[in-house]
Parts: C-alpha cells; sequence; structure tokens
C-alpha cells in the first residue's frame, strides 16, 4: 500500500493541536491528490479539526501545511490559498433575513467576484448544481434543513475552487439529494482535490478513491476503499444464532447475525465490506441488536 | 395545440428581417407562441438568444438592494461593498433602532429638563461607547453567524473587518453627531464626546489584533467607566474627562494612535487564527 498519491496536491506534516491538555490532532501526517478523499473516524477523532486547519480557519498549534505549495501560516499564501478553496462547514450559519440567491452572491463576493454579471452567473451556476435555482428568492429562514445543507454546498462551489473541504456534507440530505450530491462531487474530483468527512460509510464506497480513518487525534488508515474492507478479509462471518464469543456482532436484516473477528460457532465466511474494515480498525464494540 | 397551417417561408423571412407592420407582427408571434416547427424556422443567433436570456435571469433572480444598500449607494459606495456592508451585525435594523432609541431618549431627556447637568453628563458618558459597541460586535465568530465560512474567504480577516468598523464608525459617529446638534445650549459641552470617541474606536481598533474586538470593546468601556467614577469620586470633577486640558490630550492620543492603526492595518485580524511559526520541517 502506497499512501502517498502520485499528484500530491496538498501535504499536512506532523500537525497537532490541543485545547488545554486534551490533544485533538496528534502530530498528523496527510497526503492529498486529486480526486475524492473520505475522512473517517468517530465523534472526538480530530476531523472537523483536521478539516479547519486544512479550510484556513484554526491554526494549528504545530506542524505544518501545504497546498498547492502554499503555506498558510504567512498571511500572504493563506489568502492566495483561500482564493483557490471551498469550504462547508460542520454548522454553516446563515443570515435568515437573507434569500438564497443573497447569501450565495454575499460569500461570491468575499471570494472577490466582484464584477455584479459574472458574480451572478456565478451564483446561478452553483445553485444550479445543487438543485436550489427555483427557490432563489426564498428567504434563507423558511428553507428546510436539507435545502440549507444545499445551500451551504453551493457556496462552497462559488469560483470553481481547486480545493474542496467538506464536513458531513450529506447530513439533512435525503436518498435523492444524496444521489445527486455524490454524481456532483464524483465529478468534482476528476479535476480537483476534494476532502470530505462523513460518517457515512456508503458515501465513501460510492464516491472515495481514497480513505482516512482517524481515530484519537492520529491517522489509523490510509488507503483505498478496498483496502480499508481488506483490513477486515478472513474475519467477517454470518451465523444463525448470536456469537457469544465474539466482541463485534449485530444482527442483519435477514435475521442472522453478522461478526467480527474469529469465526463463531457454526459461522460462514462473509465478503468484508468497507464497514466491517472501519470498525475492526476502530475495534469498537458493536452492541447486538435482538 | 397542434396546428396544419405553418408560416410560408416568405413571411417568416420578413418577420425575421423586421419587415411585417405590427398587426402582422402580432399575428405571427401567436402563431410562433403554438409553433414548434415554425418557431424552429425562424433564423437566430445562439450567442445573442443566450445573452438575452442571462441578461432576462439576472433581472427575475436579482435580489432588490436592501435599504442599507440603497443609502450606502447614493453615497458613491459599489454595489458589492454595499451588499458586504449590509450583512454587518452592528448594521442591521435592530441595531440601528436601538442606537436611536438610546439617543431619541438623550435628547428628550436634555429637552425636557433644560440645563440638567446629570442628563448632559450621562450623554456624554455614553455616547463615546456607542460606536465602540458598534464596531465590538461587528465582526468575530461569537457575533456574525457566516463567520466560519466567510473565514475561509480571501475577503476574511483584516480587509473585511477594517471595511465594516469604517462603516459602523460613521453611522455610529453620524446619528450620535445628529443627536448632539438637537441638544438644547451651547454645542460645545454637548460635542465633548467626539474626542473621546475617536480615540476609543481607534484603540479598538488597535487592540484587536491582539484580541477580540468584542473583548477589546469590553476592556476600553470599562477603562473608560473607571476613569470617569475615579474622577467623580477621586478628584470631586465629574466633568473633568471633557475639560479642555483632557480634550488635547484625547487629540495627541489619536493622533498617536492613527499612525499605529495604520501601521497593523494587516494586522488586525480579530477572529482570524493565529499561525504560528512551522515547529517540524519536512526533509
Amino acid at each position: 500500500m502506497d499512501p502517498t498519491p502520485v499528484d500530491t496536491t496538498v501535504a499536512v506534516r506532523a500537525l497537532t493541536k490541543r485545547y488545554g491538555r486534551s490533544t485533538v490532532l496528534d502530530r498528523v501526517d496527510l497526503d492529498l491528490g486529486r480526486g475524492v478523499t473520505g475522512l473517517l473516524g468517530p465523534n472526538g477523532a480530530g476531523k472537523t479539526t483536521l478539516l479547519r486547519c486544512l479550510a484556513t480557519t484554526l491554526a494549528p498549534d504545530g506542524g505544518e501545511i501545504r497546498a498547492f505549495g502554499l503555506d498558510p501560516a504567512h498571511r500572504g499564501q493563506r489568502t492566495g490559498l483561500r482564493r483557490r478553496l471551498g469550504y462547508l462547514p460542520q454548522d454553516p450559519g446563515f443570515y435568515p433575513h437573507f434569500t438564497v440567491f443573497e447569501l450565495a452572491d454575499y460569500v461570491a463576493i468575499l471570494k472577490e467576484l466582484t464584477d455584479r454579471a459574472e458574480r451572478h452567473r456565478e451564483v446561478r451556476r452553483v445553485l444550479a448544481e445543487v438543485d436550489l435555482a427555483d427557490r432563489a428568492r426564498t428567504r434563507v429562514r423558511k428553507l428546510s434543513g436539507g435545502m440549507k445543507q444545499r445551500l451551504a454546498l453551493a457556496q462552497a462551489l462559488l469560483a470553481d475552487p481547486d480545493l474542496l473541504i467538506l464536513d458531513e456534507p450529506t447530513v439533512g440530505l435525503d436518498p435523492e439529494q444524496r444521489m445527486r450530491f455524490r454524481a456532483l462531487v464524483s465529478r468534482l474530483g476528476e479535476s480537483r482535490t476534494v476532502l470530505l468527512s462523513t460518517h457515512q460509510t456508503e458515501d465513501v464506497a460510492a464516491l472515495c478513491e481514497r480513505v482516512v480513518v482517524m481515530n484519537g487525534g492520529r491517522v489509523v488508515f490510509e488507503g483505498t476503499p478496498r483496502e480499508l474492507a481488506g483490513v477486515a478479509a478472513g474475519q467477517v462471518w454470518i451465523s444463525d444464532e448470536p456469537p457469544s464469543g465474539s466482541a463485534l456482532f449485530w444482527r442483519t436484516a435477514d435475521g442472522r447475525y453478522r461478526a467480527l473477528g474469529e469465526n463463531p460457532p457454526g459461522g460462514t465466511p462473509a465478503v468484508p465490506a468497507i464497514e466491517d474494515g472501519y470498525l475492526l480498525l476502530l475495534g469498537a464494540p458493536v452492541e447486538a441488536v435482538a | 395545440m397542434s396546428t396544419t397551417w405553418h408560416l410560408p417561408d416568405e413571411l417568416t423571412e420578413r418577420y425575421a428581417t423586421g419587415r411585417l407592420d405590427p398587426a402582422q407582427v402580432m399575428s405571427v408571434e401567436a402563431h410562433l407562441a403554438r409553433c414548434g416547427r415554425c418557431r424552429a424556422a425562424v433564423p437566430y443567433e445562439p450567442e445573442w438568444l443566450a445573452a438575452s436570456w442571462e441578461r432576462v435571469a439576472d433581472v427575475v433572480d436579482r435580489p432588490a438592494p436592501r435599504l442599507a444598500e440603497r443609502v450606502l449607494h447614493r453615497f458613491g459606495v459599489p454595489g458589492h461593498v454595499a451588499r458586504l456592508l449590509s450583512a454587518t451585525p452592528s448594521l442591521s435594523r435592530a441595531w440601528l433602532a436601538a442606537l436611536t432609541a438610546v439617543l431619541a431618549f438623550a435628547v428628550a431627556c436634555a429637552r425636557l429638563v433644560p440645563g440638567d447637568e446629570d442628563v448632559l453628563l450621562a450623554f456624554l458618558l455614553v455616547a463615546p461607547v456607542l460606536p465602540v459597541a458598534g464596531v465590538a460586535v461587528a465582526y468575530g465568530r461569537h457575533v456574525d453567524p457566516v463567520h466560519e465560512i466567510q473565514a475561509a474567504t480571501p475577503m476574511s480577516g483584516p480587509r473585511l473587518f477594517l471595511l465594516r468598523a469604517v462603516a459602523v464608525l460613521a453611522v455610529g459617529l453620524g446619528l450620535t453627531g445628529g443627536a448632539t446638534l438637537l441638544f438644547p445650549g451651547p454645542l460645545g459641552p454637548s460635542a465633548a464626546w467626539l474626542l473621546p470617541a475617536l480615540v476609543l474606536s481607534l484603540g479598538l481598533l488597535a487592540l484587536s489584533g491582539r484580541i477580540s474586538p468584542l473583548l477589546a470593546g469590553a476592556v476600553l468601556a470599562t477603562g473608560w467607566f473607571g476613569a470617569a467614577l475615579i474622577c467623580h469620586a477621586v478628584l470631586n470633577d465629574r466633568f473633568l474627562p471633557f475639560h479642555p486640558a483632557a480634550q488635547a490630550l484625547y487629540g495627541a492620543a489619536a493622533l498617536a494612535l492613527l499612525p499605529l492603526v495604520y501601521l497593523r492595518r494587516r494586522r488586525l485580524a480579530p477572529g482570524e487564527p493565529r499561525w504560528t511559526r512551522p515547529q517540524w520541517t519536512r526533509p
């Protein structure tokens, strides 16, 4: 397994962030290239902190970031990096009295699109990308959660960024919107660097060429989704009875039990999925569903 | 609705070249509206059509400028800057209404009880803090719901903060100045808040690169009221902060702070993360 992409656009070295005595990022090393990279990890793993450092909204306590050769520790280069950045934060805030068009227009101005005609064309483009064109005149306070999430995604797409950082972008999207989102992001990933954090292993399987798993502020896995699933090779079993010796098992939709680890009595081997590899990496006990 | 009759080529050609009278144009367009085949036969320039649709879409989608934007535009502020400023928390209608109410109350009290020193003193003490409070809540993570998004854009940091601060100061000083003109009696004493307001505002800008504007505003307001309390309790002169000698001191302080703020203008980055130099360098 070679964790370094061929065309590295973003390099992170020994990135460290502490809040008081708690170390949220612990000397994280990471390389990103063009394409979509998924960031998986449990709550508190440091995913959002890492994304905020990369999005230049949070300064690390130590380590180094280089994106397209730019060092955000330098003021001028930080601004240069922001010109090539699209960022969807975990909890995007809005001005509720603004319309959808006004909010996107506002962020477009912040991205230095000062020519009105060009800016409005760009706003219409991104609203159409996220299927919000017919809501352009709706006030933000009247949008549903899914629509707000799509608006947050639209603002990240403004000015055609080279680096897209998306923190849990599929939260609040219904299955159809999620499919559209996957199609959009996989198209964007053809020519850009996209890093998205998610709790959805299905998103990773459908979208990501690479996957990074974080736990306790460290990168514990970096590779392809197939390699992540391969972590569980030979350790996934299906049985009719709840396995007594296995700490990781759950009941599936067909009433049988999927177990990770040692072969339970009567167990038959199963093809490992990304979720299996992820759970084994974290070693988290799974409650059996009665 | 289907149709069996279609425009003759000669009529289509005369329509496309503008050689029909208005009645014929209306008749042809009524037919074109329901006949795709004839519409397709009318020659057009794709670029012209695309540009026309874009202009139409822009007119339909473009939001009407807000009141604040229209006012700013009238004062010569470019449209995109006016839109940026319209999102400033301390330029919101609620904030401006509260500020106007405070000033109106002060003016009403002064006019109802002319010559009352307590009313004048209260106005002079509060007036310098009003624009400072406006700047303190103009920018930052805790006062702006969109801060996390805008912090990742190239306009964030000193550029946006200074833009908003200047606008808020202009509005705050303007409204307070207007209230001063409505005060009874000579203008001099009731305008004695102006220089302290300038010093406190410049002080906030100077501090904001080191601490958040909210904290800087709180520190300065506390210091200002504390100094006034000391003048009253220890020096037995409630109006000492507004004496001519004190005004000279404020003038000197403002002159000293102006170049300092100018020199540090690129570092006035409240809420901007403080990046340290790399602790580790790639071999």
